[in-house]
């Protein structure tokens, strides 16, 4: 049995924190990592429940970030809950490393017609990139999947490293194709993923505190909207929508196809923009149907696609199980401004509620 | 290969758990399993996804319902919420990763700190069929398997080799437990009232079974 806490969580960093066009020697901690790009920004106050972890976090370049750089996070109280000393008890950065590996071999295709560069990425160069990040294992792919895969593991190293309580959690790969799909330069990529993970990094803490609130928020929009699904909901103790809970992690990532993820994540990111901005309710309204600009549209789209098949759960489903395979199997048969649609409709409705 | 069944047409429900490291097969093993399919780029399962077929053990019908679980520890709360109720267990490793093959103990605690001691579980050695990158023999993992009274076999999902073989040998061994069991109660057999009411005697899991075993 490998003791894990016998490998120094930093000692492989060398080999893997090279950007697609420098070869790095040396052990580049997170200091040097947080100050290259680290310019000061804004420093809008944050959240109460994040302001503590983010003194771990330096904030970082406002003109990358602005778009997804959540500081206003919820305030419930459930979030004030503090985990860092258990965090990642029982993982390290040898770890991660070796499921960042795993994971980014495994990274799907999609992306390449909508990147042709990276699409044409010379063999040399991505296998060049694939050595030099010790990513293993990549015989079957294409060079431009080399590439991809080898990008995803540099990035989420010098993730891990700038955010040590979070480290790597199986989902982030999800999260982080996407936009090395369409930001190129590797450094430019880190801070637009830094500046998602400032909202989405609260899914994957261990006290699982970040995940339950959102789950909460999903029970409760349909709680408010549908009494008769809720009530279902209850009577097979699916109330807590576990069964949405992949959804939230990877934002959707699963369900819908890559040119549809940026749609969604786009509008979402625009919602939070405008919040950020201080748009007010009226003013918003006159943009877009009296839908004002929330944090949690996503959550809203998420139950707006439960509640769309709301039918086939109450009379055909009579357990947990059945609805989550239902939601897996999503896949492919989403219609995303559809579920916009559906979403803003939530929102008119219910945001004074919840 | 048995045949599939509808869904709500079995004599027996019993529920699996697939748990081990991140990327040793699990998502591909029951995806062979149930559906016979493979896929080199089966992405990473987040939290727990389930899948089912019903194979014919004697004249009884058996239906397994099988969770696949996240391998990064980091989901283990939410996973092990899931071993509830489990009556067997695959616990796989990957043969060209030693480290995962280290990390069995701690899944074999896990597994028995959340279900009832009977379970029947069973180490898979997956990736057989890297036979040029093997990094764990069969005689350690055979060894290993002994010593912790569990069943053990090699797998390829990716050859199909011996996936069948795992999955029918587990739920074969929780149905003679169950029937005899049912036998001495004299209960009604139809009905599989909770994962504590079987009883599997030492006798049943310490022979090791070298059905399908491939060699090294």
């Amino acid at each position: 049995m490998v003791d894990d806490s016998d490998c120094p969580p930093h000692d492989q960093s060398h080999q893997t924190l090279v950007s697609s066009d420098s070869d790095s020697e040396g052990g580049i901690d997170k200091s040097e990592i947080t100050c290259e790009d680290n310019s000061p920004g804004e420093t809008e106050s944050s959240g109460s429940d994040t302001s503590d972890e983010d003194e771990n976090i330096p904030l970082f370049a406002s003109e990358i970030t602005e778009e997804n750089n959540i500081d206003k996070d919820d305030n419930s109280s459930a979030s004030r809950i503090k985990s860092r000393s258990k965090s990642h008890a029982d993982e390290d950065f040898a770890t991660w490393q070796r499921i960042i590996r795993v994971d980014a071999v495994r990274a799907n295709d999609e992306w390449i017609a909508y990147s042709s560069t990276q699409a044409l990425v010379s063999e040399m160069k991505a296998y060049q990139l694939a050595e030099s990040v010790g990513l293993k294992e990549y015989d079957h792919l294409e060079p431009c999947r080399i590439y991809h895969a080898a990008r995803l593991v540099a990035i989420l190293e010098a993730y891990t490293l700038y955010d040590p309580e979070i480290g790597y959690c199986q989902g982030m790969s999800d999260l982080l194709s996407p936009i090395i799909s369409v930001v190129e330069d590797d450094s430019e990529a880190f801070w637009c993923f830094a500046g998602f993970m400032k909202k989405a990094r609260h899914n994957f803490r261990l006290d699982e505190v970040g995940i339950r609130r959102q789950l909460n928020i999903v029970s409760k929009i349909i709680k408010c909207k549908d009494s008769h699904l809720y009530r279902h909901l209850e009577e097979l103790q699916a109330e807590d929508c576990f069964f949405v809970y992949r959804m939230v992690v990877v934002l959707f990532r699963r369900e819908l196809s890559f040119e549809q993820t940026l749609c969604l994540w786009e509008v979402v990111w625009a919602d939070q923009a405008a919040i950020r901005a201080g748009i007010t309710k009226t003013s918003w309204g006159r943009m877009r149907l009296r839908a004002p600009p929330t944090d949690d549209l996503l959550l809203y789209a998420i139950a707006a696609c439960v509640l769309q098949r709301r039918k086939l759960i109450i009379e055909m489903y009579s357990s947990m199980d059945e609805i989550m395979r239902e939601c897996h199997s999503m896949a492919g048969r989403l219609d995303v401004w559809k579920l916009l649609d559906d979403a803003h409709g939530l929102v008119v409705n219910l945001h004074d509620k919840i | 290969m048995a045949a599939y069944r509808a869904d709500d047409d079995y004599d027996y429900l019993f529920k699996l758990v697939l748990i081990g490291d991140s990327g040793v097969g699990k998502s591909n093993l029951l995806s062979r399993f149930t559906k016979n399919e493979f896929n080199l780029e089966s992405k990473s399962t987040i939290g727990v996804e389930f899948a089912t077929r019903s194979i014919r053990v004697d004249d009884k019908v058996v239906k397994a319902q099988i969770w696949d679980t996240a391998g990064q520890e980091r989901y283990r709360a939410i996973t092990s919420a899931y071993y509830r109720g489990a009556v067997g267990a695959l616990l796989v490793y990957d043969v060209t990763r030693h480290i995962t093959f280290e990390n069995v103990e701690r899944w074999l605690k896990e597994l028995r700190d959340h279900t009832d001691s009977n379970i029947v579980i069973m180490l898979v050695g997956n990736k057989a069929d890297l036979r040029h990158l093997r990094a764990v023999s069969t005689e350690e993992a055979k060894a290993f398997a002994e010593r912790e009274k569990t069943y053990f076999m090699e797998t390829s999902a990716l050859e199909s080799l011996n996936v069948e073989n795992a999955f029918t040998e587990v739920l074969t061994q929780i149905y003679h437990v169950v029937s005899r069991k049912a036998l001495e109660v004299g209960d009604d057999p139809a009905a599989l009232p909770k994962g504590q009411t079987i009883n599997v005697g030492k006798d049943d899991v310490s022979a090791l079974k070298k059905i399908g075993c491939c060699s090294a």
